[in-house]
């Protein structure tokens, strides 16, 4: 007896279909369906300061911001990051769902999921080959940071209290993307 | 994270927005999807015999649904062989359910664990007043009466030289294994 594996297509026709739940959050890993936990405040304010910070870099037209959408990286996973930086497309990427190769970087905002976002979450974009992700730890306060994918983990990872971090030559106070 | 429960009425409509490959063998087990392994020749025919062996029932005295959907609690199950009450429409206004069931038999070739673990059990909360597995590796049926909560009350082994009896006909035991 195996479970059976959806794929992002059969995902998003039955999302057409009306067949999930439509307030639900959810994203597709390893082909399973998962509803999100709901977040909290402070974990809304980090996705609005992050908002904030990377907004700049829309402006002028560097890259589209996208805000718990989702993001696919294989035919059995398209997860919901809370936050992407895509590459800049004057369509707004109205005809496609935007993949692991249009990313510049993934951010994640963990208060309660922090082990399911390190070590489920941060494999799977590492595989897809997206270059860069935070994985932003409200519980102690720091910012983990992946560069260079590499199988399924990163070649260079650090986790930062303070300091900035940056993106596209904008510079992002870590202090500012803690709430 | 929570993996989402399929429930029965999502399993229907993926099944109508054509989200499965045609052909592929699916039971939703507590809102779960599995997907059956493929049936062996040893295991397709004990079935076809028992489907002969309770034909003489059909249809004046019930309908027999061999690989065919059960609905038990939130589940829906595809036992090997179901034997229920006739109805006119062949139960095709509405999928029959373990309280509809009058007996239930799994044929177990590398799935006893399964059959036993998970969908006897299932069965026995759905209401199924009985359940044979057949135990092809430990050449041995195992006849499950009086559902309770989470299993069932009695439980009998019946070997080679015994043999089981359903609604006036009788199955030697050697003849399913």
């Amino acid at each position: 007896m195996l479970r059976h594996r959806f794929t992002a297509e059969d995902f998003h026709r039955m999302h057409e279909a009306g067949i999930l739940p439509e307030d639900a959050r959810v994203e597709l890993v390893r082909g399973e369906i998962f509803i999100m936990s709901p977040v909290g405040k402070r974990h809304m304010a980090a996705v609005k300061r992050l908002m904030d910070l990377l907004f700049p870099l829309q402006q002028a037209r560097k890259a589209l911001l996208q805000v718990q959408d989702p993001l696919r990286l294989s035919p059995e996973n398209e997860p919901q990051p809370d936050l992407a930086l895509l590459a800049y497309r004057e369509d707004f990427y109205r005809d496609k769902v935007p993949e692991a190769r249009d990313a510049l970087l993934v951010v994640e905002v963990a208060d309660t999921s922090l082990d399911y976002d390190l070590n489920v979450k941060v494999p799977l974009y590492a595989q897809a080959g997206v270059p860069e992700v935070w994985v932003v730890d409200l519980a102690r306060d720091r910012v983990h940071v992946f560069r260079r994918p590499a199988g399924e983990g990163y070649g260079e990872r650090e986790a930062l209290e303070e300091g900035e971090l940056e993106v596209l030559g904008l510079k992002v106070p870590v202090k500012e993307v803690l709430p | 994270m929570t993996r989402h429960k399929i429930s029965l009425e999502e399993f229907h409509r993926m099944v109508e927005a054509g989200v499965f490959p045609e052909g592929l063998r699916l039971e939703l087990v507590e809102g779960e999807l599995m997907e059956m392994s493929p049936i062996g020749k040893r295991h397709a025919a004990k079935v076809a015999r028992l489907t002969a062996l309770l034909a003489p029932l059909v249809p004046e005295k019930a309908i027999l649904f061999v690989q065919s959907p059960l609905v038990v609690g939130e589940s829906e199950l595809y036992p090997d062989l179901a034997l229920l009450p006739p109805r006119p429409d062949f139960y095709e206004e509405r999928l029959p359910e373990g309280k509809d069931a009058l007996l239930v038999v799994e044929v177990s070739d590398t799935s006893l664990r399964h059959d036993l673990g998970v969908k006897v059990p299932l069965y026995a909360k759905g209401g199924v007043p009985e359940v044979w597995v057949v135990d092809l590796e430990g050449r041995r049926v195992l006849v499950h009466r009086e559902p309770k909560e989470g299993g069932y009350k009695e439980v009998r082994a019946l070997g080679p030289g015994e043999s089981l009896s359903f609604m006036g006909v009788g199955i030697p035991v050697e003849v399913l294994l």
